[in-house]
């Protein structure tokens, strides 16, 4: 096994560094065929570690690398930690991972820098693998950078689109902020701990109990405090309520990498990190209710933007920022596992929502707005089939005791944990709460599932005026990428739709694309089912987690036994959002345009995103670029360098003007010249001595 | 104050001789013309008399090169001698050094004669 | 008295040779060139050996009554004025090569040139002094016009003889003044006689300070160096490299020795001049150059910018102080000759001689070794640390800070950076624009072996230097003291 792990995290590095490097010299297929088939390779060798896991034929392993950094009482070592939480994230970051390199041959067919597109699809991977196996604080913030830098290179992977530039640079920036949250818990954790070894510090988290520490005047509770730092690093990398801004324009990057990144692992880091710690989270319970608070507040802002959003990717974009509040939540309330599973599934249906979604870009000619859409279901029917079947899954739809997609179980187990979490122990607010905007949310991530389906794949077609796609009819050979447009929606402006297809027919995408939609379809459909007991079972989950992350075993046997209506509320509000979604794009595909006539505000700010992105402009931004140009202009430019280089420069200028204007030329007034200066001399000389 | 005043009698005398004899020689020739009746002046002996050139108004009017050649060598000479007489005067007292001394000297100078020589420079055309 | 020629043996060689050398230029005309030019450059190196071989202990004091020393001072700048004669006797052949002004004469009027500095750092007495700084001047003088057809050329030397006779009658009134004031030209003398008197004299302060002036035209310190960029720009190339080079060694040491021998007991009276000249010299270099077009105008604000930092070390005073002149010469002849050596071998389309900075333009993607070695002696003249030329400036600005011219060495250093600029302008314009006009070289083997081995002594490698030439100053900086 511990080969097995070194193959697993170094594989793709090394990939990564063959086609990064060397991808000029062997060329694009066979950077391709490095990376996509270290990938494999690594996807193979995760499989057996986690079904070992799940046998309980494996247990935890630490595989040493090497020592790290020895300053004082300072040790970090690098070590690969293997349990079982890591496991599930090996398999769902290698599995996901191997796909979407399989789909990019396709989806990235035409681009001219595939070497470097793979090699970065590999770098992350890497990244990513050293985050989840990270044993010290330390080096989970390594790969926590890692992926963020991977995120910035390929947001930014078309780098001549100034969106995509702007995109990759807020990515970053805002990503900053949490990673600054991050590391000064880290080095909160190492002035309490003394050590930033997570076993250490899980061991050592109960006793610092009740304990008080002095955080920027105030004296707090040390716990509380370490606890939400670390989680502003985790709202930060998983696009949390306030600190979300950078995923829906992360979205400016290739689909792959949305897929990839943006929904099935790396914005699940902050998930995995609030696990990973659950010991240190669970002795904080004023952290956790804000924890639980931050997640509902996502879930359920997030799920509001979705509905009106006219781009099919920041649909699933917004989708994506929606569940990972549901995530955040039930590992609020403490049903880690459950936070877990729903990552576990959520990564298989949301990777396939994408990766669908990209088929249907790639069919229509990088045309993302789904109000050029409609009637797709014929065109590409594979894609159609897919992209179904991760509908059925995000929105939960099963019977209760019979079968069910992965959503189903894995929702239906957060919303269950919150109820059992609210009433349980005299009651929590915050889970009652949580459970309330669950339900809410659940509501309108049918609807907007659903009306993407409809408007995408139903009705009439309606591609005859999409310019891309008119680019693509007329002949216009252009680089693809270039005529992606920014679809901030708050840009959106009503578009005169035309019916019809213009006389253009898409076509359904190449194998290489459809094989891993074929993947992630049994995923979606299987991956709830097959993994409900382990992951939450009550015993199942206390054999299966191992001590891996916090299982509380009365907790969830409460949530397997909440009332009937609790059961049934999921399945039922699903239905109402499906059942909105038919009405308003099936039945009368004009109620929407009515809606939004009698509801323009709430349209308008849900379609602005909450003013989210123009109060951040308002209140950082523009401060920032004011005092920015005041240091620039007055600071530097005015004071520093019109009196430090440029004010001697001109000095110098004036001199040297001075000094060709002596030397004349003239035999008399250079002898003059040296009169003076003997005169001169004589005098000061005669002055000093005197 | 006599006594020095005496001390400058020579010197005293030595000016009116040489007043009367230099008046003598501009005078004399000028009425003895006249009284014998060759006074017949013409431009060319009305022209002042400088050596070697044409007379002329300008003092910055260019001159021919050579003579600056001529000169030189003639002051190095000049100068030459002029240093001959302390070391005559003294060679009693300075012994063979000195005598060495100045025949390393005069044999500088005349290969630098020599030098010009072969060079040249002491010929007109 | 007694006669030690044993201890002026390379003196006596020149002088011998020289005759020698003039009769078979005047004999043979032209095709003499080759001899004396070889002959010049081995009689040099010859010199050199005796100098450095020939120094014994008996020898170091002072000789033919006191008007010579052949102590290590003095064999230290023979050994340096020698050397770089004879750089720029080679350097003058391809040069003069390509017209007819090349006569055997050349080599000679810088073999008397170099008779006369020998005398110059040999001199304990005002009248060797002034004999060996005229013997100089006057072979200046002439080499200045050596190209008489050349209107420039016969300006130079015109205005040079001119100002440098004004600065020669400014220097004798001081030695006068000096030997009325102490009653001798000798320089021990004087310094005892400074020594005796607590109060200094007005006649004696006026002596001191006409010698000193009569002395910084010839290093061409502020604000006698107005000289110097016409004399630089319009003499024949290969002439303004000899200028640069020993005749400043030798008038740096020459002012070193009467600093310290002669006029050491009054350094508060002095120290203040030189301090003077230093700042005022280091920043008038450096800004007049700002502008220049002309690389060897350009260069003799250079120089005067150079001898600025000289004099930072001959303010210090001490034996440190010296000792860092010493040092900085040495590196600065290198620097210098190198430079000259790659713009003497810079011919346009038509192999006439370029001096304008633009035709430097693009020199790096055609000569590209050629760039290189002038951007290592711009770096180095500049002072750019891992270069050679920074630690002589190192040097001059730690005896300043020993010696408490906290000020002196702080003004100095922003001077260099002002400095900076026209140095880095080269290497902007060898490596960043581009070519306008076709560049040709004629550099010869022994010119491109010269410039790589000055360019490899004023690389970083050059630290290895550090030791020999550092042990060497300081031997020569101690028999002053």
């Amino acid at each position: 096994m511990q080969t097995s792990i070194i193959l697993i995290v170094f594989l793709p590095l090394l990939a990564a560094i063959v086609a990064g490097l060397g991808g000029r010299i062997i060329g694009k297929f066979a950077s391709k065929l490095v990376t996509t088939g270290a990938l494999f390779l690594s996807c193979i060798l995760s499989w057996p570690i986690f079904i070992g896991f799940l046998t309980g034929a494996e247990t935890e392993t630490v595989v040493p690398v090497l020592d790290w950094i020895r300053s004082g009482d300072m040790v970090v070592d690098w070590a690969l930690r293997v349990d079982t939480l890591t496991a599930v994230m090996l398999v769902v970051v290698t599995t996901v991972s191997s796909l979407v390199h399989l789909y990019s041959w396709g989806y990235m067919e035409e681009d001219p820098s595939q070497p470097r597109f793979f090699s970065y699809l590999s770098l992350f991977t890497f990244a990513m693998l050293m985050l989840v196996t990270a044993d010290s604080l330390v080096q989970m913030f390594f790969g926590w950078e890692g992926v963020g830098l991977a995120s910035y290179l390929l947001i930014g992977f078309w780098y001549h689109k100034p969106s995509a530039n702007a995109a990759a640079m807020k990515a970053f920036v805002v990503n900053r902020v949490g990673d600054f949250g991050f590391s000064l818990g880290i080095f909160g954790v190492f002035l309490v701990f003394g050590t930033v070894s997570i076993p250490a510090i899980l061991e050592a988290a109960p006793g610092a109990v009740g304990t008080e520490i002095g955080f920027a005047g105030m004296r707090v509770d040390t716990l509380t405090l370490l606890c939400l730092l670390l989680f502003v690093g985790a709202m930060g990398k998983s696009a949390q309520l306030g600190l979300h801004t950078w995923l829906p324009d992360a979205m400016e990057g290739p689909t792959p990498v949305s897929a990839l990144i943006h929904a099935a692992t790396m914005v699940t880091a902050g998930v995995f990190m609030v696990c990973r710690l659950s010991p240190l989270f669970d002795a904080a319970p004023g952290a956790l209710e804000v924890v639980t608070y931050v997640g509902a507040a996502t879930a359920l802002f997030a799920a509001t933007v979705g509905t009106v959003q006219n781009d099919i990717k920041r649909v699933i974009a917004y989708s994506t920022c929606s569940q990972l509040g549901y995530m955040f939540f039930a590992a609020g309330v403490g049903a880690y596992g459950a936070a877990m599973f729903h990552l576990f599934t959520h990564a298989f249906f949301k990777a396939l929502l994408f990766l669908g979604a990209g088929s249907v870009i790639h069919a229509m000619h990088h045309e993302q707005d789904m109000r050029y859409y409609g009637a797709l279901r014929k065109e590409i029917p594979l894609t159609f089939w897919a992209m179904i079947f991760g509908t059925l899954a995000i929105t939960g739809v099963g019977i209760i005791g019979i079968f069910g997609f992965a959503g189903f179980y894995s929702k239906d187990a957060i919303i269950e944990s919150a109820y059992a979490a609210a009433v349980m122990g005299g009651g929590n607010v915050s889970a009652g709460f949580a459970f309330a905007i669950a339900l809410i949310a659940a509501l309108l991530t049918s609807f907007y599932s659903w009306r993407l389906i409809f408007l995408t794949f139903y009705g009439k077609a309606r591609w005859a005026s999409s310019e891309h796609v008119q680019h693509a009819l007329h002949g216009h050979h252009e680089d693809e990428s270039e005529v992606v447009a920014d679809h901030d929606s708050a840009d959106d402006h009503p578009v005169a739709v035309r019916e019809g297809t213009g006389g253009y027919h898409p076509h359904e995408s190449p194998w290489s694309m459809l094989v891993p939609l074929g993947a992630l379809t049994i995923g979606a459909i299987f991956a709830g089912y097959a993994f409900y007991y382990p992951f939450f079972g009550t015993e199942e989950g206390a054999a299966f987690w191992a001590g891996s992350l916090v299982h509380n075993a009365e907790l969830v046997e409460a949530a397997h036994h909440v009332p009937l209506w609790v059961k049934l509320s999921p399945a039922l509000v699903m239905l109402i959002g499906l059942g909105i979604a038919y009405n308003n794009y099936i039945r009368k595909p004009k109620n929407p345009a009515k809606f939004v006539a009698m509801f323009g505000g709430l349209h308008t700010f849900l379609m602005h995103k909450w003013y989210f992105d123009e109060l951040y402009n308002l209140i950082f931004v523009k401060p920032a670029m004011w005092i920015g140009r005041i240091f620039w202009k007055r600071g530097d430019e005015q004071t520093i360098d019109r009196f430090g280089p440029h004010g001697a420069a001109t000095a110098v200028g004036w001199g040297n003007r001075l000094t060709a204007r002596l030397q004349s030329g003239y035999l008399y007034s250079y002898a003059l010249v040296m009169l003076l200066g003997l005169i001169a001399a004589a005098s000061w000389a005669y002055w000093w001595a005197r | 104050m006599a006594d020095v005043a005496a001390g400058y009698l020579p010197i005293l005398l030595f000016l009116a001789v040489a007043l009367a004899l230099s008046s003598a020689f501009v005078g004399l020739p000028m009425l003895v013309s006249r009284l014998t009746g060759a006074h017949r002046p013409d431009p060319e002996k009305l022209s002042e008399y400088e050596c070697g050139f044409p007379a002329f108004e300008d003092s910055r009017d260019q001159f021919d090169v050579r003579f600056y050649l001529v000169a030189i060598l003639f002051i190095i000479f000049d100068l030459e001698v002029a240093f001959l007489f302390p070391w005559a005067v003294s060679l009693m007292g300075t012994g063979w050094a000195a005598w060495i001394a100045m025949m390393i000297f005069l044999t500088e100078l005349a290969l630098g004669l020599v030098y010009a020589w072969q060079k040249g420079a002491l010929e007109w055309e | 008295m007694t006669y030690n020629f044993a201890a002026i043996v390379p003196e006596l060689m020149l002088i011998i040779g020289e005759p020698i050398l003039m009769l078979t230029a005047s004999t043979m005309g032209r095709r003499a060139t080759k001899i004396t030019t070889w002959g010049t450059v081995a009689l040099l190196i010859a010199a050199t050996i005796a100098a450095l071989v020939g120094t014994e202990p008996s020898s170091a004091g002072p000789l033919f009554g006191g008007l010579l020393s052949a102590d290590p001072f003095a064999v230290y700048g023979k050994a340096l004025i020698y050397l770089s004669a004879a750089v720029a006797i080679i350097a003058a052949n391809s040069w003069f090569a390509r017209d007819d002004e090349h006569g055997p004469e050349y080599p000679i009027l810088i073999l008397l040139a170099t008779v006369g500095m020998s005398v110059m750092v040999s001199a304990t007495n005002m009248i060797t002094l002034y004999v060996g700084l005229e013997l100089n001047s006057l072979s200046a003088y002439i080499l200045a016009s050596y190209r008489r057809t050349d209107a420039r050329s016969a300006e130079a030397g015109l205005k040079y003889f001119v100002l440098g006779a004004l600065a020669s009658g400014i220097l004798l009134y001081g030695i006068s003044l000096l030997y009325g004031f102490t009653g001798s030209t000798q320089f021990s003398a004087i310094a005892a006689a400074l020594g005796r008197d607590e109060a200094m004299g007005i006649g004696l302060l006026l002596g001191l300070v006409f010698t000193l002036s009569g002395l910084a035209f010839k290093i061409s310190a502020v604000p006698f160096h107005m000289w110097t960029p016409d004399v630089y720009e319009g003499s024949p190339t290969p002439v303004t490299t000899f200028f640069a080079s020993a005749p400043k060694v030798a008038a740096v040491l020459l002012a070193t020795r009467v600093c310290i021998e002669a006029l050491g007991p009054a350094i508060d009276a002095w120290r203040q001049i030189i301090i003077f000249a230093a700042l005022a010299s280091i920043f008038l270099g450096a800004i007049a150059a700002w502008g220049q077009t002309n690389i060897k105008r350009l260069l003799a604000y250079s120089s005067i910018n150079n001898i600025g930092f000289v004099l930072i070390g001959l303010a210090a005073g001490g034996a440190a102080g010296v000792s860092a002149v010493l040092f900085y010469m040495a590196i600065y002849v290198v620097m210098t000759l190198g430079a000259f050596l790659v713009v003497l071998n810079l011919r346009n389309a038509a192999g006439e001689p370029v001096e304008a900075i633009d035709a430097l333009k693009g020199l790096s993607s055609r000569r590209p070794g050629m760039a290189a070695a002038l951007a290592v002696f711009m770096f180095s003249l500049a002072g750019i640390p891992p270069l050679f030329g920074f630690w002589p400036k190192l040097m001059v600005f730690n005896a300043a800070v020993e010696q408490g011219l906290f000020a002196l060495a702080v003004a100095g250093i922003l001077g260099t950076v002002v400095g900076a600029f026209y140095y880095l302008k080269i290497v902007k314009v060898m490596y960043f624009d581009e070519a306008e006009e076709e560049l040709h070289y004629a550099c010869g083997n022994l010119e491109a072996a010269f410039i790589g081995l000055f360019a490899l002594i004023v690389s970083p490698l050059g630290y290895l230097l550090i030791g020999p030439i550092g042990s060497a100053a300081d031997n020569a900086a101690g028999a002053l003291f």
